[in-house]
């Protein structure tokens, strides 16, 4: 071997072609093609608010925590709320959950509410002059209210009570949502500049008399009549409906109840009755007609109710109360069986020809449904049960909008967020319409993220999340590439409660040391704002580009550089050779494949 | 700053040290601490380099071949099976002229399955164009990795570091680190001559025609020729600055022995301690330690064994149907000497597969050779059981 100097004097001699190879253009070569396009989350499509779930956990992800915190506020205006007693189906619908366990969304979502909280409200700028009455200060008035404020229009909202909240403060129960969190978030929306007239009621010529001072009323003067059982002795002293008994109780009295309470109902409202009457020292049963796979309580509510010690009596419905010696009832119930399903899909239960039993009980607490007040709206307005209204909340009635629990949608308090906020659209539109405005003619399911609620983004037209050739289709898992994520185990609350083990500080059941002394406190002890901020980057962003840039990196071809001045990413077609490469690398199914030319 | 750790880690701060700028590996045994530990530097930010994980080793060189090419320093590390599952792409980062560190834990291939230390995974590369470094100790370790991008780039040729299983790998001895720097003083910022430029796009490794083949082999060769003037010139700049050298080919009481052992890794602390014993007691013997097997430094061996009589190798490889390879590499870098001059050489294949090479083992070593008339066969077998 010759040894010539050290010096890198000349390059190394290797083959490199001396043309650009832009010369070659390898698009020719393809027969599919690549389409970089936003899809829609799950979490999105599910919440019954609209919340663009997807897009605020990618802003907190990248620590934007004031934006993320007013896209939430776009949809919806009471997160420290939803994130406590919303039923998240979000998280059923999460696709997480099919790789290590769903985002806890509500608990990031309760985390930004309490910080909304502790900052000064939003100046909301009057920009119409028209003013809107609301009805009814539940979570559907509180909504539309927000939502047509935001929008410049001046809210009275009109409640019977003595102070706003609605089922909100008179049904939930402490425990769930504490009266300091409503208390301040009542203060926020009138500081807001939200005008409240409460230990005011609106019925009859009153109501009529609304349409003079105000361009549109919206009524959601909720559901809060108990339905009664039909047996006989229903009227009898001991028997109570459940929703007036948490009435009382939110009002600060402590009704008489004994030690021995039987609930009747599978709802939220029987679970909270039980809660309540376990707080104030008594010793409830629930008692309900069919198994608990078919309860429509929340199911972690359920989960809790029974880790308290409250027991449950299932396939059994009431068939008479007895009234015996002194402050007793005798419950005769029946042993039931499911048999066929009916309309709502469960399964119907049948009396069993096992024959009755007798349970003891100082108070029955019946909750087996409530009835919506119509009183506040015109006759043609309303159907024997509920409000009529249509996709954008309008009653027959000229003028007349109707949302909530009196409008016949779930019985939630998310999906009467989401009412009040299409209430708020409808408005929108029909004043600006009447006004001579050009309002897009927007097919109404456009606005929906793909057949979930109205996202207020799409209707102003002003989404600040920047979208690429956006389709409005739900990306489901899978569509995900999971090999680019690492399992993370969820923060808090795994998705059974079978999982929990160690007790976190902070919760009742922490503070119940001996298994009895359960309080009124908050249950649920919520997030630290570090968790939250973890939490949220578990999410694995669905079908919305979060500029990860792999599919850059990957091209084999080079085919996909930056948008300039943009967010995203271009795909040159010329050199896109379309090996599939990126759609198939794509972690959340942001670029699909289409054959050519189509 | 003194730490104890073990040569994993020292492989890692190296590559820290020289301010990589992209690891891609796959992980296997007893290679992985190397780049778990790069992996958490990179994702605390410690080191500012991309790590990109891949699913096999393949990838992992072809992703080092990309990031070199277009100008940045690039890392992988591997062992055994990970080694020579990357043997296509080690021509390709060899052939495109492109200063790819690695490190690679010696363990031997299977089946049977093994995970000790062995040296034929690194030796079975020998062809592929990398240079190739064996250390002895976890400071010696740290100190060539930072020594080979510097190398590595001075001649456009890739190098492997190479270390022992478990010996080294998995061992903690005190290494002195050094200063962040002294380091960028010594291993400026990478400057290279041709860039794969998405701007400006040109095909690299594409077609060659026989009529230029062969001049771009000679290029390579040429190249290695000045790897080796070049590394003598590092290791004094690396001795300037820390008062360490570890040079290609080291002589340890080598002057008036009578019998020079040639080891290369750990083998070589051993051999040390026997030789220490055996001088004490007034015999004449030696050691060369092999760092560089690749380039073969043919010139210094000559040198060193001018005038010996008796060599043994020892080979903790085999080449099978042939012998020990270091054996056979020296055997023909000493065949144009004159007749006089040149040694009788013993090729001992020993420590296969983590078999423990004891004082004991080589003091037998010692003697036979001495002993014997002359070597029984080109591949001494040593402690085969029957
Ligand atoms: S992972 Fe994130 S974006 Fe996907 S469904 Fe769950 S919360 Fe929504
Ligand atoms: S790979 Fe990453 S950057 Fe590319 S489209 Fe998908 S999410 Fe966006
Ligand atoms: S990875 Fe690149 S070449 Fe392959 S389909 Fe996507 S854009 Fe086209």
């Amino acid at each position: 071997m010759s040894e010539p100097a050290v010096t890198h004097d000349s390059p190394p001699r290797i083959s490199v072609s001396s043309t650009s190879t832009l010369a070659n253009r390898t698009g020719s070569w393809k027969y599919i093609r690549p389409r970089y396009q936003d899809g829609v989350a799950p979490c999105n499509a599910r919440c019954p608010t609209g919340v663009d779930v997807e897009g605020y956990m990618n802003l907190l992800r990248e620590g934007r925590i004031a934006d993320a915190l007013d896209l939430v506020l776009r949809e919806n205006p009471m997160p420290a709320i939803t994130g406590r007693v919303c039923h998240h189906p979000c998280e059923l619908a999460c696709n997480r959950a099919q790789y290590d366990d769903p985002v806890a969304v509500h608990l990031v979502e309760r985390e930004m509410g309490d910080r909304v909280l502790s900052m000064p409200p939003p100046v909301l700028r009057r920009t119409h002059t028209e003013k809107v009455a609301v009805v009814g200060s539940g979570p559907a008035g509180l909504a539309c209210a927000y939502h047509l404020a935001r929008l410049g229009y001046g809210v009275t909202v009109f409640e019977e009570a003595a102070k706003a909240g609605g089922m909100l403060r008179q049904g939930i129960p402490d425990y769930r949502l504490p009266r300091d969190i409503l208390d301040r978030q009542i203060r926020w929306f009138s500081d807001a500049g939200i005008e409240f007239r409460c230990n005011t009621r609106i019925a009859g010529e009153y109501a009529d008399k609304l349409l003079r001072d105000y361009a549109a009323v919206f009524v959601a003067t909720g559901a809060h009549r108990s339905r009664p059982l039909g047996v006989t002795g229903e009227d009898s002293p001991r028997v109570m409906a459940g929703l007036d008994f948490l009435k009382a109780v939110n009002r600060g009295e402590a009704p008489e109840i004994g030690r021995r309470v039987v609930v009747v109902g599978g709802g939220n409202t029987a679970i909270d009755c039980a809660r309540t009457a376990l707080r104030l020292g008594a010793t409830p049963v629930v008692l309900y007609r069919r198994t608990r796979q078919e309860m429509p309580a929340i199911a972690a509510e359920v989960d809790e109710a029974m880790r308290e010690g409250i027991a449950f009596e299932f396939l059994a419905a009431p068939r008479a109360v007895h009234h015996l010696q002194g402050r007793q009832a005798g419950v005769e119930c029946e042993r039931m069986v499911l048999g066929e399903p009916d309309a709502s899909g469960r399964r119907r239960p049948v009396p069993s020809n096992a024959g009755t039993f007798s349970i003891l009980a100082e108070t029955v607490l019946t909750a087996i449904g409530e009835e919506p007040g119509l009183e506040a709206l015109p006759l043609h307005a309303a159907a024997p049960d509920q409000a009529l209204i249509d996709e954008l909340g309008a009653t027959p009635a000229a003028g007349i909008w109707a949302g909530g629990d009196a409008a016949g949608i779930e019985r939630t308090v998310s999906d009467a967020l989401g009412s009040g906020k299409v209430a708020a659209i409808g408005i929108d539109r029909a004043i600006r319409t009447r006004n001579g405005e050009e309002v897009p003619p927007n097919d109404i399911a456009e606005l929906r993220w793909s057949g979930g609620n109205i996202s207020m983004s799409r209707w102003r037209g002003d989404d600040p999340v920047q979208r690429h050739g956006a389709t409005n289709e739900v990306v489901g898992f899978d569509r995900l590439n999971t090999a680019h994520f690492v399992h993370v185990t969820r923060q808090r609350e795994a998705r059974d409660a079978d999982h929990v083990t160690v007790e976190p500080v902070g919760t009742a059941f922490e503070r119940a040391t001996d298994g009895t002394a359960f309080d009124f406190g908050e249950v649920n002890p919520g997030l630290t704002a570090m968790q939250a901020l973890e939490e949220a980057r578990r999410c694995l962003n669905c079908g919305v580009c979060n500029q990860c840039e792999l599919c850059l990196i990957l091209c084999p071809d080079v085919a996909i550089t930056r948008q300039e001045g943009g967010t995203g990413f271009d795909i040159d077609l010329n050199y896109c050779k379309g090996c599939g490469v990126c759609a198939m690398e794509c972690p959340r199914g942001a670029i699909v494949m289409t054959r050519e030319g189509l | 700053m003194k730490k104890v750790i073990v040569g994993n880690h020292a492989v890692s701060l190296g590559v820290k040290l020289a301010r990589c700028e992209v690891i891609s590996a796959y992980p296997i045994t007893p290679q992985t601490q190397v780049v778990e530990m790069l992996s958490e530097m990179c994702a605390s930010g410690e080191l500012n380099a991309r790590y990109i994980k891949v699913e096999s080793e393949h990838s992992a060189m072809a992703a080092c071949v990309g990031a070199s090419a277009a100008g940045v320093r690039a890392f992988t590390a591997s062992s055994s099976h990970g080694l020579v599952y990357m043997h296509e792409m080690l021509h390709w980062a060899a052939g495109g002229r492109l200063p790819i560190v690695m490190a690679n834990v010696n363990r031997a291939l299977g089946p049977g399955w093994n995970i000790w230390v062995d040296q034929s995974d690194s030796l079975s590369q020998r062809d592929t164009g990398w240079i190739q470094l064996y250390c002895e100790t976890n400071q010696e370790v740290l100190d060539t990795t930072i020594q080979a991008f510097r190398l590595a780039e001075a001649v456009d040729l890739p190098v492997m570091v190479v270390l022992d299983a478990f010996y080294l790998s998995h061992t903690a001895e005190p290494v002195d680190i050094p200063d962040q720097a002294l380091v960028d003083e010594f291993l400026p910022q990478r400057n290279a001559t041709h860039k794969l430029d998405t701007a400006d796009p040109h095909a690299f490794g594409a077609l060659v025609r026989p009529e230029d083949y062969t001049e771009m082999r000679h290029d390579q060769q040429l190249a290695m020729a000045r790897a080796m003037t070049a590394f003598d010139a590092i290791e004094q700049d690396w001795a300037r600055l820390t008062g360490r050298s570890w040079p290609a080919l080291e002589a340890y009481h080598a002057d008036d022995a009578d019998l020079l052992l040639l080891t290369s890794g750990t083998i070589t602390s051993t051999a040390r301690d026997v030789i220490d014993e055996r001088r004490a007691a007034g015999d004449r013997i030696g050691l060369l330690k092999m760092k560089m097997f690749r380039p073969f430094p043919t010139a210094a061996l000559r040198t060193a064994l001018r005038g010996v009589r008796r060599v043994a190798v020892l080979d903790r490889n085999v080449s099978p149907g042939h012998g020990g390879i270091f054996a056979e590499e020296i055997r023909s870098a000493l065949y144009d000497m004159p007749l006089d001059d040149r040694p009788m050489l013993f090729g001992y294949v020993l420590g296969l597969g983590g078999r423990d090479v004891t004082p004991a083992v080589i003091n037998d070593i010692i003697d036979s050779t001495r002993t014997a008339v002359s070597p029984e066969r080109e591949d001494l077998w040593v402690g085969v059981k029957s």
